[in-house]
């Protein structure tokens, strides 16, 4: 090659690359308004989106994967979290986690509510993105295979299971074993808060020994539900979690519970009878 | 030191020198928060600490740039700056903006964009400081009337840096296009046009410590500047994952990006291969040592960290984690700081009053220093990353969990990142320790001289 072909071939790639980039570039344009929802960034979007600027998210968080990798991805938060969580987890984030335990705490940045309210709309909009189907796995902020007991991890390795906790299961097993299956693959996740070891809450209380609970429950006096039995009891706490609160201030707010009420259309009657079976087994 | 004009360097270098210190303090403090707790949680939070670290990365490396390049234009143009005082202008310009930026980030005064932290005051004082630089340079090379190859590189690469800047400036309302054009300023800067700047200060320097000659080493400058667009331009495509843009993306982006080592690839042959045919005559042996340094951990931290996480199959598990902390470290250290501190280590002999030309004892120490501890970080991040993507990404653990998990991972963070700040403290002391030399040292090219071959 002489020094004339070198130039040659310096300018026509640079020239075919940047023709070939914005092509696509003019491309991706055309197709944005439906990839991102476009018509659903309304006013309080934006203004969301000027709040996580304004409060420098970014820089310890990331965001479709992008930004610090300090704190948790937020990309799908809003899919784990129910609004009433992340409300009264914006208000003051050291009610939720302890900073000698997890040895970094999110400090408490004095939001406005409507900044809360308005940052969490924005968050939603990131959450329903059509990002290539990132991630492939739900990233959850605590919790996850660590809160399983010794003997599910036991099976995960055996069964050569990529997806945790999730054994295969056909429409004919044990109705307990569908209900455990639907525990682990629920959206939103209810592994993503609820831990299955005595003593281990998440976000969501842990669920040792539910049962036991939900029987002593159901016959108190200061009970305020529906419910007359131990599985009326958990299908009522599913579908609507706030009929009854009785775990404190962490895991709800203004008489409202933080676990979202949206199982009872996200899932089938008989997904939830299944889930039921499993979680009376936790005794 | 032939003519007077460029010692204007080296005050830009002194000015790059101690914001490299102040970028070291901010994150050896961002390191010391992933052990926590953080006693300063309310003074210092880590989402400060880390801006600040990366700002100071770009602003200094810049100044670096600017540096050498008012050093470099007059050796190839073979003459007088144009203008000295707006050199000196836009450096006390371009150091107020660093410097007022960085206050601002202390209480929060920023944008909250990644990498585009800068208030709009802020970037416009920049697009100020870039149009004086631009026009002192042009003129510069406009009044000798001699153009040079690897000049022509350099100011090529320095013009679109400035044009790239653009896209960060105006507001987007949608999220996902403000990530599609801020990658257009960062990843073209990063991955294109720097690059560009890179090779041209790296022929310079082979063309000056081998005497391997001009006409072939332009040559390959042209070939490596092909294929740094044509992979890099496309390669941008590698950003593209995830965040909300078109799917045809995804293969684009790994099979460009996998492109992307063979200009780095070439980049290192062309140093060894200038180092081979012409020998290691020249006595400034330390900025040998930081040349064929850069041009070596560049293939390292920018080419096969870069490709071991590119590909959209293995980044779907990696994006996010710690792995681009491993990638991003190595990579700017090499192609961008160590280019820098080689042509500081050039220009430092005439710079300065008793210096030897083959570089010191304390020199030396703070290359190997500086190798040893980012190489040690670069592992550190790698560790911990893979612990994480393991243990949070594919077993479905959480964040929080997965980072008590991995801690013992910035312990060594901790440990090596302070020898590799030894080394640095070094470096700066070495450069600090002499008086600066406004004289010229070195007669002037005479084209008697330019005939017989006595200079390149």
């Amino acid at each position: 090659m002489n020094n004339r072909q070198a130039r040659i071939f310096a300018w026509g790639s640079t020239l075919v690359a940047a023709l070939v980039f914005l092509g696509l570039t003019l491309d991706s344009h055309r197709q944005f308004p439906e990839l991102t929802n476009a018509e659903n960034i309304t006013p309080q979007v934006t203004h969301g989106k000027d709040v996580w600027h304004k409060y420098n998210c970014i820089n310890c968080h990331t965001l479709f994967g992008e930004g610090a990798y300090y704190a948790p991805d937020l990309t799908k938060i809003t899919q784990h979290r129910g609004e009433a969580y992340l409300q009264a987890y914006m208000r003051d984030p050291s009610q939720f986690y302890d900073e000698q335990r997890h040895r970094r705490l999110m400090p408490q940045q004095n939001l406005s509510e409507e900044e809360i309210t308005d940052l969490i709309k924005f968050l939603d909009w990131v959450a329903n993105v059509d990002n290539q189907g990132w991630p492939p796995r739900p990233i959850l902020v605590t919790g996850g295979v660590n809160s399983a007991t010794g003997a599910e991890q036991a099976a995960m390795v055996l069964t050569g299971s990529t997806s945790v906790g999730v054994r295969p299961v056909s429409p004919d097993s044990d109705i307990r074993a569908l209900g455990e299956n639907v525990f682990r693959t629920a959206v939103p996740g209810c592994v993503a808060c609820h831990s299955l070891a005595p003593g281990a809450d998440g976000a969501g209380p842990s669920l040792a020994g539910v049962a036991t609970r939900a029987e002593l429950l159901v016959g108190a006096s200061d009970y305020e539900g529906q419910a007359g039995d131990v599985e009326g009891y958990l299908r009522e706490s599913i579908v609507a979690p706030s009929a009854h609160l009785s775990t404190g201030g962490m895991y709800s707010a203004n008489g409202v519970s933080f676990m979202p009420d949206t199982y009872g259309e996200s899932l089938s009657d008989d997904e939830i009878e299944q889930l039921v079976a499993f979680l009376a087994t936790l005794k | 030191m032939r003519y007077k004009s460029q010692s204007v360097a080296y005050w830009y270098f002194a000015v790059a020198m101690v914001l490299f210190g102040l970028q070291l303090v901010f994150g050896l403090l961002s390191a010391t928060k992933y052990l926590g707790p953080d006693p300063l949680l309310y003074i210092l939070p880590f989402d400060v600490t880390k801006v600040i670290h990366t700002n100071l990365l770009i602003v200094w490396v810049l100044t670096g740039f600017m540096g050498a390049t008012y050093w470099m234009i007059p050796d190839e143009s073979r003459t007088e700056l144009y203008s000295v005082k707006l050199a000196y202008i836009q450096l006390i310009l371009w150091t107020l903006m660093g410097v007022t930026a960085v206050i601002g980030y202390l209480f929060r005064y920023g944008t909250g964009n990644k990498l585009l932290e800068q208030p709009l005051p802020h970037k416009l004082v920049i697009v100020i400081c870039m149009l004086i630089f631009l026009y002192n340079i042009g003129m510069t090379i406009k009044r000798s009337g001699r153009f040079t190859t690897t000049e022509g590189v350099l100011v090529l690469g320095l013009v679109s840096s400035a044009v790239l800047f653009f896209p960060a400036l105006l507001h987007y309302e949608n999220y996902t296009v403000s990530i599609f054009y801020r990658w257009w300023t960062i990843h073209l800067w990063v991955e294109g046009v720097w690059m560009m700047i890179m090779g041209g200060f790296l022929a310079y320097l082979l063309i000056r410590l081998s005497g391997a000659d001009r006409e072939v080493m332009e040559k390959w400058l042209y070939v490596i500047v092909g294929l740094v667009f044509l992979a890099g331009i496309l390669g941008t495509a590698h950003h593209y994952y995830w965040v909300g843009v078109p799917y045809y993306w995804l293969p684009i982006g790994g099979f460009f990006s996998a492109l992307e080592p063979l200009a780095i690839v070439g980049m290192a042959m062309y140093a060894y291969g200038a180092m081979r045919r012409s020998g290691l005559a020249h006595p400034n042996v330390l900025a040998l040592h930081w040349t064929l340094g850069s041009a070596i951990f560049t293939l390292f931290g920018a080419g096969l960290l870069g490709l071991a996480h590119t590909w959209p199959s293995i980044n779907k598990w990696t994006h996010g984690t710690l792995i681009t902390a491993m990638h991003g470290h190595a990579a700017f250290y090499g192609a961008y700081a160590m280019i820098v501190l080689a042509m500081i280590s050039y220009a430092l002999p005439s710079l300065t009053h008793g210096r030897t030309e083959r570089g010191s004892s304390i020199g030396y120490w703070a290359f190997w220093l500086q190798l040893g501890g980012m190489f040690g970080m670069t592992l550190s991040f790698a560790t911990a990353g893979i612990g994480q993507v393991y243990l949070e990404r594919i077993m479905g653990m959480g964040y929080l969990d997965a980072q008590l998990k991995i801690q013992i991972h910035f312990v060594m963070l901790i440990v090596c990142g302070t020898l590799f700040s030894t080394g640095v403290g070094l470096f700066i002391y070495d450069f600090f320790r002499y008086r600066p030399r406004f004289e010229v040292s070195e007669p002037e090219v005479t084209d008697n001289e330019v005939a017989v071959g006595r200079v390149v």
